[in-house]
C-alpha cells in the first residue's frame, strides 16, 4: 500500500515537472504570439487581456518596413541553397556509401569539420572577394556563402539515410543488366526520397534562419527576414508588437516544416548529432 | 562508364563546394591575419607585418582578453546547464509513454525558432517595464523586482545565458531521450529487482551507458556555445560595454565596424584553434561507431 502511495506521488511530482517544463519552453513563445495581436498602446503594458488586432500584420508590409520585399529575399535563397545542396550532397553521399574511396575518412572527417568552422571566419573572406567582384547585397552572393553551411550537414545526413537502405535490390537490378546510373535513379532515389526531403526540410530551416553572413553581406537588396528584425530596432526603436508580427512571420512556415519532419526529427538529429 | 570512375565523378561536385565555401576561406582568413588588412586602405590586403596582429591582440588589447573571458564562462555555464536541465527532462519524460510523443512535438518547436528571434524574445521579455519573465522574477525573488535586466553587466550576461539554454534544451532532450531509449531495460530492472533505488540504478547503471550520448552532447555544445553571435547580437549587442561581448561579436565589431579585416582574421583564427582540438574529439565518437 505504502509503496502505492509513494507511486503516486512520484507520478504526480514527475507531471508537475513536465508541466512547469513545458510551460517555460512555451512561454516566450506565447508571449510574441500574444504581442503581435496587440496595438501598439496594449504592447506596452503587462497585459493578459485585451483587444486582438490584425493590423500588425499589414503594417509590416508597407512602407518603410517593406517586410515583403525580405520575406521575398529570404524565400529565394532558402529555396535556391536547397535546390543546390541536395542533388550535390546526395551523389556525394551515395558514393560515400556505397564504394571505397581512397581517402575517403579523411574527405569525410574534412567535411564534418567544415560544418564546425565559425562563421565569421569564413565571412571575412568573402565580404573582401564579394566586394572586389560586386556580389556584396546580392541574393546569389548569399545563395554562395549559405552552401558553406548546408553541404556538410547535407551530405552526411543524406549518407546516413542511403546507409539504411538495403543493398540487395541494387544488387539484383544490377545483375539483370542495369548500369549503375539507372539503379540510382530507379531504385535508390524512389527509396532515399523521404531520406532527402527531410534533409532538404533541414537544410531549408538552416538558411532560412541564417543570420551573420546576410547581416554582413546585404543592407538593402538582399537583406532577409532575420536581418529584417534588426533593421526595425534601429529603424524606429523598439516596436514590439511589429517585431512580434514579423516574428511570427519567419517563426510560422518553420514551426510547420519542423512538425512536417516531426518523425524524422530525432532520427535525423541523432545523425548529425549521435551517430 | 565504370564504377572506379564514376565513384571520385559523383563525390567531385561535393568536394569542390566544400573547397570554395569553407577551406579557401579558412585559408584566405590565415592570410588575410597577417596583412595590415584595413578595408579602407587598398592594397593593405597584401601588406603583410608577419605576427604583429596576433601580438597585438595578446598583448595591447584588454577588449580581446574580455571577449576571451566573456566567451569561456559563458561556454561553460551555457554547456553545463543545458546537459543538466536535458538530462533531467529526458529522465522526466523517457518512463511515461503518455506525454512523450506529446510534449517530443512541443519541443521540437523552439528548435525552429532562430536564434536571432530568441534574442529578441527575451530582450522583450526582460523588458523593465512590460516584460514577462521581468516581472515572475520580480514576484519570485524580491530584490531582482526593480532591476533593469539588460543594463546590470552581470544580470545581462545572465539573460544571454538563460536565453542560450532555453533555446538548446529541446534539441539536447531530444537527443538524450534517443540516447537513454537504447540502454538496455533488462539491466535496469534486474537492478531493480536486486533493490537498488531510483538514483542508484541511474548512476551506475543508466549513466555509464549514456556516457558516450554525453559526451558527444557536451562537444556539440561547446563547439555552438564558443560560436555564440546571433543572440547576443540582438538581445545585448555585447553590452553594458562589453559585458556580453563574445569572440565572435568581437570580431563582427573590428572587421566589420572598424574595418580591420586583418586584425579581425587572427582573432579569428585564435578561435578556429580550440574548434580543432573539440571537432577532432566529435569526429573520434562518430568513426569509433562506424
Amino acid at each position: 500500500m505504502i509503496g502505492r502511495r509513494r507511486k503516486q506521488v512520484m507520478n504526480a511530482v514527475q507531471l508537475s515537472l513536465i508541466l512547469i517544463a513545458i510551460l517555460i519552453m512555451l512561454v516566450p513563445i506565447a508571449w510574441i504570439f500574444m504581442a503581435a495581436f496587440k496595438n501598439h498602446i496594449d504592447v506596452f503594458q503587462l497585459k493578459l487581456f485585451f483587444t486582438p488586432t490584425l493590423e500588425n500584420f499589414g503594417t509590416v508590409f508597407e512602407p518603410p518596413f517593406f517586410l515583403g520585399h525580405k520575406l521575398m529575399n529570404s524565400t529565394i535563397v532558402a529555396f535556391v541553397t536547397v535546390v543546390l545542396a541536395i542533388p550535390i550532397a546526395t551523389m556525394a553521399a551515395y558514393s560515400f556509401s556505397r564504394f571505397r574511396l581512397t581517402g575517403e575518412t579523411t574527405m569525410l572527417v574534412v567535411i564534418l569539420a567544415t560544418q564546425f568552422v565559425p562563421a565569421v571566419v569564413i565571412i571575412l573572406p568573402f565580404f573582401v572577394m564579394f566586394r572586389d567582384i560586386g556580389l556584396l547585397d546580392t541574393r546569389i552572393g548569399l545563395i554562395l556563402v549559405n552552401l558553406a553551411i548546408v553541404m556538410p550537414f547535407a551530405i552526411w545526413m543524406i549518407k546516413g539515410f542511403i546507409d539504411g537502405i538495403p543493398l540487395d535490390t541494387e544488387e539484383a537490378a544490377m545483375v539483370d543488366g542495369s548500369s549503375r546510373l539507372q539503379v540510382i535513379r530507379n531504385i535508390v532515389l524512389p527509396m532515399a526520397a523521404p531520406g532527402l526531403l527531410t534533409a532538404g526540410i533541414f537544410c531549408f530551416i538552416i538558411a532560412w534562419n541564417e543570420f551573420l553572413f546576410a547581416l554582413i553581406l546585404t543592407n538593402k537588396d538582399a537583406v532577409t527576414l532575420p536581418i529584417g528584425l534588426a533593421l526595425f530596432k534601429a529603424e524606429e526603436g523598439d516596436l514590439w508588437n511589429l517585431l512580434s508580427a514579423a516574428g511570427i512571420i519567419i517563426m510560422l512556415p518553420m514551426f510547420v516544416l519542423a512538425l512536417i519532419i516531426r518523425k524524422y526529427f530525432v532520427q535525423g538529429m541523432t545523425m548529425g548529432a549521435v551517430r | 562508364m565504370r564504377d572506379s570512375t564514376l565513384k571520385y565523378l559523383l563525390v567531385l561536385p561535393a568536394i569542390v563546394v566544400v573547397f570554395a565555401t569553407a577551406i579557401w576561406p579558412l585559408i584566405e582568413s590565415l592570410r588575410l591575419s597577417f596583412t595590415v588588412g584595413r578595408l579602407s586602405r587598398p592594397g593593405s590586403l597584401e601588406q603583410y607585418l608577419g605576427f604583429e596582429n596576433y601580438i597585438w591582440a595578446f598583448l595591447y588589447e584588454p577588449a580581446f582578453w574580455n571577449s576571451v573571458w566573456v566567451t569561456t564562462i559563458y561556454t561553460v555555464l551555457t554547456v553545463g546547464l543545458t546537459t543538466v536541465l536535458s538530462l533531467g527532462l529526458a529522465l522526466l519524460l523517457a518512463p511515461g509513454g503518455r506525454f512523450r510523443s506529446g510534449v517530443q512535438t512541443l519541443l521540437i518547436l523552439p528548435f525552429a525558432m532562430s536564434p536571432a528571434l530568441i534574442g529578441v524574445s527575451f530582450r522583450f521579455m526582460f523588458n523593465p517595464e512590460f516584460g514577462l519573465f521581468d516581472a515572475v522574477f520580480g514576484v519570485l525573488i524580491p530584490p531582482l523586482a526593480d532591476v533593469s535586466w539588460l543594463v546590470d553587466p552581470v544580470l545581462a550576461f545572465a539573460v544571454c545565458v538563460m536565453a542560450d539554454v532555453w533555446g538548446w534544451i529541446p534539441f539536447l532532450t531530444l537527443v538524450l531521450i534517443g540516447g537513454l531509449a537504447s540502454v538496455p531495460q533488462d539491466t535496469i530492472e534486474a537492478a531493480q529487482v536486486d533493490g537498488a533505488s531510483g538514483w542508484r540504478v541511474f548512476r551506475d547503471v543508466t549513466l555509464p551507458q549514456l556516457a558516450p550520448v554525453l559526451a558527444v552532447v557536451v562537444i556539440l555544445k561547446s563547439i555552438f556555445s564558443l560560436k555564440t553571435f546571433d543572440q547576443i547580437f540582438m538581445l545585448t549587442n555585447g553590452g553594458p560595454g562589453t559585458a556580453t561581448q563574445t569572440l565572435s561579436h568581437y570580431i563582427y565589431f573590428n572587421g566589420m565596424k572598424y574595418g580591420q579585416i586583418g586584425y579581425a582574421a587572427s582573432v579569428a583564427w585564435l578561435m578556429v584553434i580550440p574548434m580543432i582540438f573539440l571537432t577532432y574529439a566529435y569526429a573520434k565518437f562518430v568513426f569509433r561507431k562506424e
